[in-house]
Parts: structure tokens; C-alpha cells; sequence
């Protein structure tokens, strides 16, 4: 394998820059090289992720995502003053923590839109004749959660599932046009997000069932988006279809 | 396999699968409680059984605002259940291109989203026996990419989690939640869905069903023994009956 990747003149759009491992990924990027393009819903965040980057001639594009009908014309927008992509990284998600009987279809909606409704549409938009650049790489972040079952995570753990459903499908009828999609799947790691949750559940990491099968401990956003750089670059030209975990052993255990 | 005594709720009897699961399940002695947005369906299926241990229900099951209203009624006209078979859902093969957003979203709430809201109706306290069994009609289609049908597979992946956490969060009552992972079924080759498919030039996708296409009643005897109690210890499983297109 090659020794350092380099995203010299290649430009990645990433969603959900704004925190956790989204935020991480763009500096990753950034650093290699890349010109980005940041998404998120807040602009305040956004701005403060724009000013850690490496590099100049970033882009940033405010966009609540759960909106799926407005994702075409805005994906329209962005190509006609950005040209088109190399690399797309689906980072938004929303975590949604609730008992059965707290479930209402107003939020499941919002999370199966949020999280895997919007990530579809952009790959549809995005892998259009003139909107790619040769060998696109597609990278949707899923969680553990997607194959195992925990409770209160019901919603969330459909909308990781469907992702990696999604990115098998789309691999396959991609491929004609060389574009790769993979996802990747973190187990606890160590976001705004986890810490928050810590907070409300009133856990902390010596929890005994918390981190007791990532038995490699808490995991940070940067051994993340260093997957997340490997997936989006030629040396793993031969990777699609995958869903590979990054949960510091739990998906074995 | 006996189902004497289990009063057993059926959503989605229109499908050739989901008749013969209701079929199955009568003549082993429960009492069922059929329901579907097809009227015709319910009323076929009641005339050939005849008025013993049946009752219908015609509302719309994917609908969320009758979902709610509809299981509060009919638990509260028929008393607690013991299990529930989801055999409701959309199929539909569609190239990405065309994959618009209002598909998704069908797609997603008829075959998976529709099923939490009943479970989450149906397990309220009192309306499901401890014990109890609930089965997800889902397919392979959950853990295999297929051209053209990345919604369906995404909704049938997201069923299959669903699953998984609701038997981790009902397991306090002692209530098992399990899919089934079918292959190509009889009763699907009569569905446009898998002209379309054939069409698509995956005639070699049955092909890799190496023992060949499976029965509805192979469907529905799997179902049975999953809501008898037969088997109490099997629970967030996503049962393979696919005639080797998986391996």
C-alpha cells in the first residue's frame, strides 16, 4: 500500500461537519489536501469548523437535510459553482434515544429522513452523468447499532441498517459508473453526542456494559475519519459494497 | 405444533404469503384476527374459513393515524393477544434515477415504520400476553445487494434492526420478536415486482436459490412454529428460508 494519501485537487463534500466525526473527517481532509465542502444546520458551527481547516477555498452550505425534496435543487446549486465531486461523506445523523412507548411517527420520520432518506437522495443527485469526477468514492457513516440490538434505539438502529442496506445496493448499480460506496461503522466514540448521552442516562465510562465489549476502549473521531480517508482514496479502489467496523473489537465479541 | 388458545392478530392477508400464514395458523387451533386496507382480501379469507376463531379488521394499516385508534379498538373488542404476524408491505424494484424521495418514504413506512407503530400499539400494557410472539415477514433482500431495489432493501435492513431492538426492549415480559428472511416464493412470481425483475436480466438471482423456489406453506409453517411455543428462546433472530441464495 501506498505510504501517505493525498487529496491534492480533489474536492470531498461532507455532511454533518459541524461535530464528532463529521467535524474530525474535514480536518483529516483538509490537512491531505482536499477541497471541501461542508453541510450542516447550524451556521454558527459550521463557521467555527471553516476556521480549523487547513488549506483555503472551502465551501460551506447551511442545509437541514431532513428536507429531502429541497436536496435536488440545492445539490443543482452547489454544482453550478463548485463543479463536480471525488468524494461524498455522509456524517449527519441524529441519535434519537426513546422507549417503545415514546416513539411517535412525526420522529420516526424525522430520523429515517435525517439519516438515510437524505443520504440516498444526495447519492442520487450526486452520482448524475457530469456530477462526478472519475473513481468517486461514497463513504456513509452507520453505528453498531445497526446490527445489534440494544434498547431505545429502535428508530435509530433501522435508519443505520437501512444505510448499509442502502450503500450495498448502491454499490452494486454504481459500479457501472466507477463509483465505490462503503459505510463504516463506529462503535462508542468519543463525540459531543456520547458525552451528552453520558450526561442524560447518568453513565459514565467505567459503566460496566457500556464499553465492555469495544474492549479496546472508548474510540476517537480521528480513528474514524482515518478509515473514512483510506475509503476515499485509490488505494482501496478494490473496497465497495462493505460495511467495515471501526469498534475497537465489538461487532466480534 | 399446536396453536390452541393463542389469539393471533395478522396484518397484511392480501399477499399470497400473508393468506397462507393466517390459513396456517387457524388450523392449528388459534384464533386469528385478520387485517388489511383490502377489503376483499379479509372477506375471501372469512368465507373460506367460515366464523369460527376469526374476525376482520378493514383499516389502513399503513397509515399512521389509523394504527393507533384501530389496535386500541380491537384489543379492546377482542382482549389480549399472544402473538402478531407483520405480513404487510410494498415491494418494488425502481432504478436509483428514479428513487424519489415520496418512494423512499412509502416504502420505508410500509414495511417498516408501520410495524413499530403496531408493535408499540399492541404490546401497550395489557394487549400482549407475556410470552408472546411477534414475527416480521422481511426477505434477503435485508442482507444482499440487489440492483434497482435499494429502497426496498434499505426498508427490509431497517425492519430487521427494528426487530432486534424491540426483542431486547420486550424481553422484560418475556415477549419474542424474530423476522423471517424469505427468498423467491411462489406467490411472488405473480407480482410485477419480479417481472420487473426478470426483466432486469437477474434470472440467474433464482438461480442461486439452489434448492429451487420455496412454498407459501413453507413460509407460514416457519411463522407457526415461531409463534407457538414450541420454541420460547428464540428471539431477535433473523431466520434464514431461503433455499440456499444466501450462501
Amino acid at each position: 500500500m501506498s505510504g501517505t494519501i493525498d487529496f491534492t485537487g480533489k474536492q470531498v463534500f461532507i455532511t454533518g461537519a459541524t461535530a464528532g466525526i463529521g467535524k474530525e473527517t474535514a480536518v483529516t481532509l483538509s490537512r491531505l489536501g482536499a477541497k471541501l465542502i461542508l453541510l450542516g444546520h447550524l451556521e454558527g458551527e459550521l463557521t467555527d469548523t471553516m476556521s480549523i481547516l487547513d488549506g483555503k477555498g472551502h465551501h460551506a452550505v447551511v442545509y437541514d437535510l431532513s428536507d429531502l425534496a429541497g436536496i435536488e435543487p440545492m445539490i443543482r446549486e452547489l454544482y453550478a459553482i463548485r463543479g463536480p465531486f471525488d468524494g461524498f461523506v455522509h456524517c449527519v445523523g441524529i441519535r434519537s434515544r426513546r422507549p417503545l412507548a415514546m416513539i411517535t411517527p412525526v420522529i420516526m420520520r424525522e430520523v429515517i429522513n435525517t439519516n438515510l432518506g437524505s443520504f440516498l437522495e444526495l447519492v442520487r443527485c450526486i452520482s448524475r452523468k457530469g456530477n462526478f469526477n472519475p473513481g468517486l468514492s461514497i463513504v456513509g457513516i452507520s453505528s453498531i447499532s445497526s446490527q445489534r440490538g440494544h434498547k431505545g434505539v429502535t428508530i435509530y438502529a433501522a435508519s443505520k441498517a437501512g444505510l448499509e442496506a442502502a450503500g450495498r445496493c448502491l454499490a452494486k448499480e454504481l459500479a457501472t459508473k466507477g463509483i465505490r460506496v462503503n459505510t463504516v461503522v463506529p462503535a462508542q466514540i468519543d463525540t459531543p453526542a456520547y458525552r451528552e448521552f453520558l450526561k442524560i442516562s447518568g453513565e459514565n465510562d467505567e459503566s460496566p456494559d457500556l464499553l465492555s465489549r469495544q474492549y479496546l476502549g472508548l474510540g476517537q473521531p480521528s480513528d474514524v475519519a482515518n478509515v473514512i480517508a483510506f475509503l476515499l482514496g485509490g488505494s482501496s479502489r478494490f473496497i465497495t459494497g462493505s460495511a467495515i467496523p471501526v469498534d475497537g473489537g465489538f461487532l466480534s465479541s | 405444533m399446536d396453536l390452541t388458545g393463542h389469539q393471533i392478530l395478522v396484518t397484511g392477508v392480501s399477499s399470497g404469503i400473508g393468506r397462507e400464514i393466517a390459513l396456517r395458523i387457524h388450523e392449528l387451533g388459534a384464533r386469528i384476527i385478520i387485517a388489511d386496507e383490502n377489503e376483499d382480501s379479509l372477506q375471501s379469507i372469512c368465507s373460506f374459513l367460515g366464523s369460527r376463531r376469526i374476525t376482520q379488521y378493514a383499516f389502513g394499516i399503513y397509515n399512521d393515524r389509523e394504527i393507533e385508534p384501530n389496535i386500541k379498538k380491537i384489543t379492546g373488542e377482542q382482549g389480549p393477544f399472544s402473538g402478531f404476524v407483520h405480513c404487510s408491505g410494498t415491494g418494488g424494484a425502481r432504478p436509483l434515477a428514479l428513487t424519489k424521495p415520496s418512494f423512499f418514504q412509502k416504502m420505508m413506512n410500509d414495511n417498516c415504520l408501520s410495524f413499530i407503530e403496531t408493535v408499540r400499539c399492541i404490546t401497550r400494557k395489557g394487549s400482549f400476553l407475556n410470552g408472546g410472539s411477534i414475527v416480521a415477514l422481511s426477505s434477503v433482500s435485508s442482507i444482499r445487494a440487489l440492483k434497482s431495489k435499494t429502497a426496498y432493501c434499505a426498508s427490509k435492513a431497517a425492519l430487521d434492526a427494528a426487530v432486534r431492538c424491540l426483542a431486547v426492549e420486550l424481553s422484560l415480559k418475556r415477549i419474542r420478536v424474530n423476522s423471517i428472511l424469505k427468498g423467491w416464493v411462489d406467490s411472488d412470481m405473480q407480482k410485477d415486482f419480479i417481472r420487473n425483475t426478470m426483466d432486469l436480466d437477474e434470472g440467474e438471482d433464482l438461480r442461486r436459490q439452489v434448492l429451487g423456489i420455496i412454498r407459501t406453506t413453507e413460509v407460514a409453517n416457519l411463522a407457526a412454529f415461531l409463534l407457538s411455543n414450541a420454541t420460547v428462546t428464540i428471539t431477535g433472530a433473523s431466520v434464514l428460508l431461503d433455499g440456499g441464495y444466501t450462501i
